[in-house]
């Protein structure tokens, strides 16, 4: 096992480095130019020509890289173009935020989906089976800011409930976190919650319906005990599977639920540097995530051994 | 080992009160809600220093935190800001400036003359207009702690214009530097303080009122008088989603929300808790510009030709379909300023005549040359403007066709003078304060030098001799000289006008007070009443 993980471990090294080449040409690659979008709309060439100077954006493609890779190997991740802040310092500041939306939405979507997912499984062909699919059809295919808006509507603007915006952080007060984070967790968990309520019925069908299941009916067994005893354990590979995948896509940015509730998170992050054309962040974040990617990944196969007696490595 | 109950419930008041620590701290720390603004901005602050940039943003954040030598009255006439006493001699070419008394940085430290020189030095460097006063071989220097001269080799009659418009003051350490190197301290003199601790870029900014700051005694007017601020805080949110910002607005989470979509005004105004406020009375020029170096647009019939085609009313329908806030503009200095005026306008003005414009293109020799329209997706009246556009020059028969891409994509595309297959461009809409364009001299898009000037490199130099008399001429004179100009331009037509749009403020009916000035909202004077 621990020469598993470090092969692991090595690989996600590669896998960075890799990501880092791809982006950094990438990026250079792509129409656009931070000195001048620093400049403004009314600037002349000769403004721009002089900050791009200054920024050492003329300098030969080859020499960028190796001043940037070089630069990274020390692990400095450099300095934000237009903030002028430490990248990893910007990153920080963004990564409670995303990681607060993302262990939310994940804990409600997961205990949520699951329970969806075993309830229709158990009354499959019932009304109870068919209203869970509609909902998770519903879920899944409603756009996140037309779910959004509807509950800042109803939720902020109508009652005074909840606020409509914003995000505090946990150290500021754990009620104000708490209550800042309702509408978007509701709101980003819909779509999870259908999907995991998908696979999870669909897997726990697969599993009701083998052999081993109905001798355990035939012996006797509660339904409590076949279902969370016996065929959810089963069942639960896919499960754990769609659920790392789901935790890694969110801590990759949900930019469209950070941006509607605006939450200052990651996401955000990118997209503004994108549009900047502000490099250091948008390499540092993806080669950051593709990483953070590896792991989770990682940790997914390491807990199918916890559910699989039969899995080894 | 067991743990009860009551152990449980110990241990979470002991971690509930460890988390709220902070956050108690911070209460009594923080201004009240009623002392604080929270304002919404068009786009988001990403470069601090008003020297290296143009954006509109970075001026109200430097208005906000860095004092200027001269500010412009209600009536756009330059005042004594930081200045106390000034001077000029009989030969109109040395002007001495004393500063006035109780002016601080943030930092403690006194304001001096040597602070005043390396800042105008390094503004008048950046380009734009005081390159022209750098031509002149002005010479900046500091006579005592209190007192500096400007030295010119022939008169200059718009000095105090130039250094009132955004030449804002910074310590010599920060301003001694190339005109391209961003300043980040954000350090000033004037009537805010930049909180960096609570700086959290693309999220938020907040402004604490400098209780060391000294107005002067005149009362307000315009960016000019006392600079009296009235709340102890103003905090920038930069909300992305404008349906969001609005629904911040309606609940009270924000007081300000900058450039509301016309789609949004219906709402906003069903609304008794808030209002529509303009500030800016000059609005923005949307105009387009053609890249007179290649085909077509080399030739000055094509150019006419777009002159001819172009409906401003359709334009505006598009890009402002509220009447109430757009109006059709046919001066080339804007439509509000003491020098606009209908000089060789007679012969377009109706535009929206394709028949004429298909006219001109043939006399212009058109041969079905790709026209390639730069189409700034993410700019939405720009991105509309673009798409009419591309369909009313299809309609006569010219080969146009969009080149979508984000408004960063466009502005580095805009610097090639190269013909379209090499990664070139034909046309671009953008737009600008109506009000800058009043002033030939400061305003760089109306400059006519070739390829030395503005993108789409259009060149008179009979115009380019006019503009250099505007510097040393009254008012009367300069009418004069811009109908002059105006008949040149409007012949070389580089430059189309598609309409002048006034862009509202919301704001909650608590938030008064704000000083409507083109291009920059100044924090100080507002007041925000308990709701």
């Amino acid at each position: 096992m621990a020469g598993y993980i470090l092969r692991r471990l090595v690989s996600t090294i590669a896998v960075m480095a890799v990501v880092g080449i791809f982006i950094f040409l990438l990026l250079r690659l792509a129409p656009g130019d931070p000195a001048a979008m620093i400049a403004g709309k009314e600037a002349t060439a000769e403004m721009i020509a002089g900050i791009r100077e200054q920024l050492g954006l003329n300098a030969p493609l080859p020499v960028q890289f190796a001043r940037w890779a070089g630069d990274m190997l020390r692990g400095d991740f450099g300095t934000s173009i237009f903030a002028g802040r430490p990248v990893l310092e910007l990153i920080a500041q963004r990564l409670e935020p995303t990681v607060s939306l993302a262990l939310m939405t994940m804990l409600l979507s997961v205990t949520v989906g699951v329970s969806f997912g075993i309830l229709a499984a158990w009354r499959a062909g019932r009304l109870v089976d068919r209203l869970l699919t509609a909902f998770s059809a519903l879920g899944y295919s409603v756009p996140v800011f037309v779910i959004g808006y509807f509950l800042i509507y109803l939720f902020a603007i109508k009652t005074h409930w909840l606020p409509v915006q914003g995000y505090v952080p946990i150290d500021a007060g754990l009620g104000h976190w708490f209550v800042h984070l309702i509408l978007p967790t509701v709101t980003l968990s819909l779509g999870y919650i259908a999907f995991i309520a998908r696979v999870t019925r669909t897997s726990m069908l697969e599993v009701l319906s083998e052999d081993y299941m109905r001798t355990a009916a035939a012996k006797g067994a509660s339904s409590y005990a076949m279902l969370f005893h016996h065929a959810l354990k089963n069942a639960g590979i896919p499960i754990l599977t769609v659920i790392g995948i789901s935790f890694a896509y969110l801590i990759g940015g949900v930019v469209l639920t950070e941006t509607v509730f605006n939450i200052p998170g990651i996401g955000r992050l990118v997209v503004d540097a994108i549009n900047n054309r502000d490099y250091p962040i948008i390499q540092s974040v993806i080669i950051l995530t593709s990483g953070l990617y590896v792991l989770i990944n990682l940790a997914i196969d390491l807990a199918y051994t916890l559910v699989d007696p039969r899995v080894r490595y | 080992m067991t743990i009860s109950r009551r152990e449980v419930l110990k241990a979470g008041v002991a971690t509930g009160t460890v988390l709220a620590i902070p956050s108690v701290l911070r209460a009594q720390k923080a201004p009240t809600d009623a002392r604080t603004v929270r304002m919404v901005k068009v786009g988001g602050l990403t470069v601090f220093d008003p020297v290296v940039t143009t954006a509109n943003i970075t001026q109200d954040h430097a208005t906000a935190i860095y004092d200027t030598l001269f500010s412009l009255d209600s009536k756009f006439v330059p005042q004594p800001q930081m200045v106390g006493k000034w001077g000029v001699s009989d030969d109109k070419k040395t002007y001495t400036f004393e500063l006035r008394d109780g002016l601080g940085w943030h930092d403690g430290r006194p304001v001096t003359a040597a602070d005043c020189v390396a800042s105008i030095r390094r503004s008048f460097e950046a380009g734009g207009p005081g390159q022209l006063m750098m031509a002149q071989g002005a010479d900046i220097s500091k006579k005592d702690d209190k007192t500096f001269t400007i030295a010119l080799r022939e008169p200059l009659g718009v000095l105090t214009l130039m250094l009132s418009q955004y030449r804002y003051i910074m310590r010599e350490k920060d301003a001694d530097r190339p005109a391209t190197e961003a300043v980040t301290t954000n350090i000033g003199s004037g009537p805010f303080r930049f909180n960096q601790s609570l700086a959290k870029p693309g999220a938020s900014f907040a402004y604490d009122r400098n209780e060391k700051y000294v107005p002067r005694s005149e009362p307000s007017d315009g960016l000019a008088g006392a600079k009296i601020v009235n709340v102890d805080r103003v905090v920038w949110n930069n909300i992305g989603d404008q349906q969001t910002a609005l629904a911040a607005l309606h609940a009270g989470e924000i007081d300000y929300f900058e450039g509301p979509p016309p789609d949004l005004f219906a709402d906003i105004e069903s609304d008794p808790n808030l209002a529509l406020e303009v500030l800016d009375k000059s609005g923005q020029d949307y105009f387009l510009r053609m890249n007179c170096l290649q085909k077509p647009f080399d030739s000055v019939k094509a150019r006419q030709a777009v002159l001819h085609l172009v409906d401003q009313e359709a334009f505006l329908s598009v890009i402002s379909p509220d009447p109430k806030y757009s109006s059709t503009v046919n001066s080339f200095f804007g439509s509000g300023n003491p020098v606009s005026n209908d000089e060789n306008t007679g012969w377009f003005k109706k535009g929206g005549d394709p028949e004429k414009a298909k006219q001109l293109f043939a006399e212009a020799g058109y041969a079905g040359e790709k026209v390639v329209i730069l189409d700034p997706t993410d700019w939405r009246e720009a991105d509309n403007a673009s798409q009419l556009l591309a369909v009313a020059l299809q309609k006569i028969g010219v080969n146009a066709e969009v080149a979508p891409s984000d408004w960063g994509g466009l502005v580095a595309r805009r610097n090639k003078k190269g013909p379209v297959e090499d990664g070139g461009w034909s046309i671009f809409i953008t737009s600008e304060s109506d009000y800058s364009r009043g002033d030939p001299i400061t305003d760089s898009t109306l400059s006519m030098n070739g390829e030395k000037g503005w993108y789409g490199w259009p060149k008179s130099d009979e115009y380019e001799a006019l503009r250099a008399k505007w510097a040393n001429v009254d008012t009367a004179e300069r009418k004069a000289l811009a109908r002059k100009m105006q008949q040149i331009a409007w012949n070389l037509a580089g430059t189309v006008l598609l309409g002048r749009v006034i862009s509202p403020i919301a704001r909650r009916m608590t938030l008064t007070g704000l000083i409507g000035m083109p291009e920059v909202v100044p924090m100080w004077n507002m007041r925000k009443a308990s709701a």
